[in-house]
């Protein structure tokens, strides 16, 4: 009975209609909502193409990453500066997309000789080191005052509102990254992200070089976090060296894990979690916003490890328990039991000896 | 000459504070295969809980050693009653759980103590010794000395006591130590609570130089963490020398290179990681880890 309404969702009309649908809404719902709410969900379409990109490399191919809002702080430094060089906005969006690209892929071929946790720890340097450095190259980045750079207007043509304009934009630019990135994960790289993830001995008895998709992975992330720098700067139209701090990095990597890893819709929750969270918490308290979001994201862990994105998955589980209350049938208990058991292997930890 | 050698000397104690809690995150990782990004945040609440007892007319020393006392407590805690919970998991969501914890920790202390820095009393006279025609302060050389004696001490506990040996079992194989009937859990909360003392000694001997607030060993944290890639997450002795020669270099390359300078010198130990790391992956020091499949 449970499965019914999952079983409905894989059907393929039923997915091209919900496509439909969310299209539709994207299209209506700019033009009534009020221009704070068109700024927020921007904001939100701005860091869930962040999260996408930390996804790609930390929640498919499993290489933990902090350093990934350094290559949004790229992106936005790179459309600022082409902006005002007075440069054309295609070549603008392509330089902010590749340069942080070419870096990630420059940082990933010396970062990806390291295994585990080495990588996080290498990759928390691109902030630490970015934020003087761009305050050291003023004559690119405007030092500590940083950049404007207002580009981004709704044309006289379109009749729209700047703010209906930026989103559209957010979302048009965003969707098809999103699009990119699905295809992209749900393929044979998908899988291969998944095996280095899993066990990187095994992949390499399979063909499938670690040292390669790990690399692939992390430039495929830093392209993205360039997408999310040049959005960064339709909505927000400034960016200074603390759009890349350090406190933004693992904010960053919070919302990824508290959306959900590995999961497209997880990013999009992410992206919610990264822009909302701190303005309720302010909104609460603004001496204990630190301290609420602490409380937020371990909370978040202990009920939901998998994420927001796991909540409906979580809940079912709840309600066919409930439900066989009366009446357990021990072979499925056994059988997810042993699913736990074989998901937190305890195999891994041999290596250590 | 002389300022080259006061250089080194400073850039010795500052390292000796990396090298502090650089030891106590290598602790935390070999007992559970955990990075413990808030190692530095609880060495904040630590030199916290030292500062009020210090307002209470404690003696300074006493009140560091009840700080350390009380740090092993709550690391303790933590292991219990935190991190229990996640250590079997996924490691990206353990790594994620420590990252709340320091967000919590950070926003206790501002929420307690607010974000103004406050003065932090020196263990050590503020006098300096002349040596070879370089004017060195005494708190610089007493740093260093600390760190020694907790470096020999720390030898002496995992080398010479029953403690150590079990501590190590466990770290090598909780499986088989716990089949050996060693309590795995009570050992892993004594490896939590002994690198909670030991940011607790690192927060003491950093507060009076940065002032103590919240925010005070992010920085610390970042050299710290680079000190544990540099000399292998396997060998507290190369861990040391890793933290000396990334406070000394990025002293020194304050001062002789011109780009570099103050504001960049941060660079300086990633620098040199990518230089080694392209050389020897496991570190200077490290032993390579081998993977049963």
């Amino acid at each position: 009975m449970s499965t019914a309404p999952a079983r409905l969702f894989e059907r393929p009309w039923m997915r091209w209609t919900i496509a439909v649908v969310i299209v539709a809404l994207a299209v209506v719902l700019p033009l009534v909502f009020p221009a704070f709410t068109n700024q927020t969900l921007a904001r939100i379409g701005v860091f869930a193409v962040a999260v996408l990109g930390l996804n790609v490399v930390m929640g498919y191919a499993g290489q933990v990453s902090l350093g990934q809002i350094f290559f949004v702080g790229l992106g936005a430094y790179v459309t600022a500066y082409g902006v005002t060089q007075n440069w054309n906005i295609a070549l603008v969006f392509v330089l902010s997309v590749l340069i942080p690209g070419v870096v990630g892929l420059v940082v990933a071929l010396a970062a990806a000789r390291l295994g585990g946790l080495a990588i996080a720890m290498v990759t928390i340097a691109l902030p630490i080191v970015g934020v003087p450095l761009a305050k050291r190259l003023s004559e690119f980045t405007g030092g500590s005052q940083g950049l404007s750079a207002i580009f981004a207007k709704a044309p006289t043509w379109s009749g729209l509102y700047d703010d209906q304009w930026q989103l559209y934009l957010v979302l048009l630019i965003g969707g098809i990254t999103f699009l990119l990135t699905r295809n992209l994960v749900h393929g044979k790289y998908g899988r291969a992200f998944a095996i280095v993830k899993g066990n990187q001995a095994v992949a390499g008895s399979m063909g499938v070089s670690p040292y390669r998709f790990k690399v692939l992975a992390f430039t495929v992330a830093s392209l993205i976090g360039g997408v999310s720098g040049f959005l960064y700067m339709v909505v927000v139209q400034y960016t200074s060296p603390e759009t890349m701090s350090f406190g933004s990095s693992i904010t960053l990597l919070a919302s990824m894990v508290i959306g959900g890893a590995a999961s497209i819709l997880g990013s999009v929750l992410g992206g919610a979690y990264y822009v909302l969270v701190p303005q309720l918490t302010n909104a609460i308290n603004p001496n204990l916003t630190a301290v609420l979001q602490g409380v937020i994201l371990l909370a978040v862990l202990f009920i939901l490890p998998g994420g927001l994105v796991s909540l409906p998955r979580t809940i079912r589980r709840l309600w066919t328990r409930t439900r066989r209350g009366g009446n357990p049938s021990p072979p499925t208990q056994a059988a997810s039991r042993q699913a736990d058991l074989a998901e937190g292997s305890p195999t891994e930890r041999q290596g250590q000896a | 000459m002389g300022t080259f050698i006061q250089l080194v000397v400073d850039g010795l104690s500052t390292g000796s504070v990396y090298a502090a809690l650089a030891l106590a995150i290598v602790l935390v990782n070999q007992a559970t295969g955990l990075v413990n990004f808030a190692q530095g945040g609880m060495a904040v609440l630590s030199a916290y809980i030292a500062l009020e007892l210090v307002q209470l007319h404690v003696p300074l020393a006493i009140a560091i050693i009840v700080s350390m006392a009380a740090s092993f407590l709550l690391g303790a805690i933590i292991e219990r009653y935190l991190m229990r919970r996640f250590e079997r998991g996924d490691p990206d969501t353990a790594v994620v759980v420590t990252i709340g914890l320091l967000t919590l920790v950070t926003g206790v202390c501002a929420w307690i103590w607010s974000y103004n820095n406050q003065q932090f009393p020196s263990l050590f006279p503020s006098s300096t010794v002349s040596i070879l025609g370089a004017v060195v302060s005494v708190s610089s050389l007493g740093t260093i000395l600390v760190i020694v004696v907790i470096m020999v001490l720390l030898q002496a506990l995992f080398l010479g006591t029953k403690l150590g040996l079990a501590l190590r079992a466990v770290a090598i194989n909780p499986q088989s130590a716990a089949f050996s009937g060693m309590p795995v859990g009570r050992l892993l909360m004594v490896g939590w609570g002994l690198a909670a003392a030991l940011g607790a000694v690192a927060g003491a001997l950093v507060a009076p130089q940065l002032s103590l607030t919240p925010n005070m060993m992010d920085s610390p944290l970042v050299y710290a963490l680079a000190a544990v890639i540099l000399g292998g997450m396997t060998s507290p002795l190369g861990v040391v020398v890793a933290a000396w020669l990334i406070g000394v270099l990025e002293n020194l390359a304050a001062v002789y290179l011109p780009f570099i300078g103050y504001d960049l010198k941060v660079a300086v130990p990633f620098i040199l990681i990518f230089v080694v790391l392209l050389v020897r992956p496991q570190g200077l020091f490290g032993r390579k880890a081998v993977v049963r499949v």
